[in-house]
């Protein structure tokens, strides 16, 4: 005979009753007693098997259920991962840790707005098949977007060849450092697209694309646009137009800021004024600087020792400081050690 | 007796226990926070109700689709005390209403039935 879970309950009850019927209780009230809390046990015991029965078969419900809630929810996390692929990653982010209420609600605040798009590309495409095309664009946005992302950009949206990324919101480094990464960032596109530009020429596209980028700095309102039905999160204003406008007037293969920007970066960065520009919506005049060079390492072969602190800002540049121009500088710097060491 | 009526809630089922028909009804989910206090009054009731009839035909319908552990135990308390009101010369019938795809509900009507010895129990399949 196998395991009885209740094996040693139904042998008590089964030598009770033996017990009984074979008449050892002489007295027949202490027979009739005995017969009764037999007959209790045995209906308590019954109910002990229902009970656990009923308590096992749940325990299978639940587990069923659990199980099958784990399939919907890794269904529903596989669904919002196709959906996170229509939205920044930080919008993504914070509307799922729930930091971000979805309802149209706006603010305002300090941006670097970045616009860019590819010179010629109407005209260039109209000679494409439209495979030719798809892959070019899909290259050059995913492309674009990975360095977006390692910089922390938040991408707006794509208007075709048209890109629209800002820096400042979800998440802010400060108004400086958000400018900063803004260039940085552009400046990591250009040297791309120059690899990419001999890739696609390889592979026989013989008009590579030139990417403009326009950098502005700015109060801007950002938040949530459009109906309760259907939003969009991005960002509108004057200062956002100034950034497509920069873009229009950048030359191909290059990075046109504003003012306020190249105030934020200029550090790092070297960039010649060009003509002053109005833009509709903005009343003061815009200077536009267009960047020729950044000292930052990884984003220029250029040759420069910079060195950054509270109270230091030194950026000696290699190339340009030759012979006795560098001679000078040597004998600048010594006089600032001097300096340093007297605490004059 | 008066009649009981009581709506369902979240966590208790709706009552109609009709004395003077001798019709009564356990419907919806069972899980009270406290079982006693939700059942208590209502059993001793019945079993006050019951205790009078003699050659009476008592309804008793469950149709239940959840319920926890202590109310399997006034159940099978409930089902014990119509097993013995049959057993007085009264005509009783108990009716287990399940949704037909509910296996689970189905078995345990089943399990519940399977002690009485004078009660009719007919089990009642209705669509989900």
């Amino acid at each position: 005979m196998g395991f009885e879970l209740f094996k040693k309950e139904a042998a008590i009850l089964e030598n009770a009753k033996a017990f009984i019927e074979s008449g050892a209780i002489r007295n027949r009230q202490a027979a009739a007693e005995f017969e009764a809390l037999l007959g209790a046990y045995d209906k308590l015991f019954k109910s002990t098997r229902k009970l656990v029965r009923l308590s096992d078969r749940r325990e299978a419900e639940l587990n069923k259920l659990a199980k099958s809630l784990d399939d919907k929810n890794a269904m529903l996390q596989g669904l919002s991962e196709k959906l996170s692929k229509y939205l920044s990653p930080q919008i993504y982010q914070s509307i799922f840790s729930g930091e971000q209420e979805v309802q149209l609600e706006t603010k305002r605040k300090k941006l670097t707005v970045f616009f860019s798009d590819l010179k010629d590309f109407t005209a260039t495409t109209e000679d494409l098949q439209p495979e030719d095309l798809s892959y070019l664009l899909n290259k050059y946005l995913t492309e674009m977007s990975a360095i977006a992302l390692d910089y922390g950009a938040t991408i707006d949206k794509f208007i075709g060849d048209a890109m629209l990324l800002f820096f400042g919101d979800p998440e802010t480094r400060g108004v400086k450092e958000d400018a900063a990464a803004c260039v940085r960032m552009a400046m990591a596109m250009q040297n791309r697209m120059r690899e990419l530009q001999h890739i696609w020429l390889d592979k026989g596209y013989e008009r590579p694309f030139f990417m403009r980028i326009g950098i502005n700095t700015g109060y801007c309102n950002v938040g949530n646009f459009g109906s309760a039905e259907r939003m969009d999160y991005t960002i509108i204003g004057g200062e956002v137009n100034l950034a497509a406008r920069l873009e229009g007037q950048a030359e191909p293969g290059g990075v046109l800021m504003s003012y306020e920007t190249y105030a934020l970066v200029k550090d790092f960065v070297e960039a010649e004024e060009r003509s002053a520009l109005r833009v509709k919506g903005i009343a003061r005049e815009i200077r536009p600087f267009a960047i020729t060079n950044i000292y930052d390492e990884g984003l220029t072969t250029r040759k420069f020792i910079r060195k950054e602190r509270y109270g230091l800002n030194v950026l000696a540049d290699l190339e340009r400081l030759q012979g006795e121009d560098r001679e000078v500088a040597i004998a600048e710097l010594e006089d600032v050690i001097r300096g340093l060491k007297d605490g004059a | 007796m008066d009649n009981i009526k009581i709506d369902a809630t979240e966590r208790s089922p709706e009552i109609d226990f009709d004395f003077a028909a001798n019709r009564f009804r356990v419907k919806g989910e069972s899980y009270p926070e406290d079982v006693t206090a939700f059942y208590g009054e209502l059993i001793e009731a019945l079993d006050e109700h019951l205790r009078g009839l003699k050659g009476a035909t008592v309804g008793f319908e469950f149709e239940l689709v959840y319920f926890n552990s202590s109310t399997a135990k006034v159940l099978m308390g409930l089902f014990d005390s119509l097993d013995e009101v049959a057993g007085q010369g009264n005509d009783v019938r108990i009716t287990w209403v399940v949704e037909e795809d509910d296996d689970n509900m189905e078995e345990m009507g089943e399990e519940f039935a399977e002690d009485l010895e004078n009660a009719t129990f007919e089990l009642k399949k209705i669509e989900s």
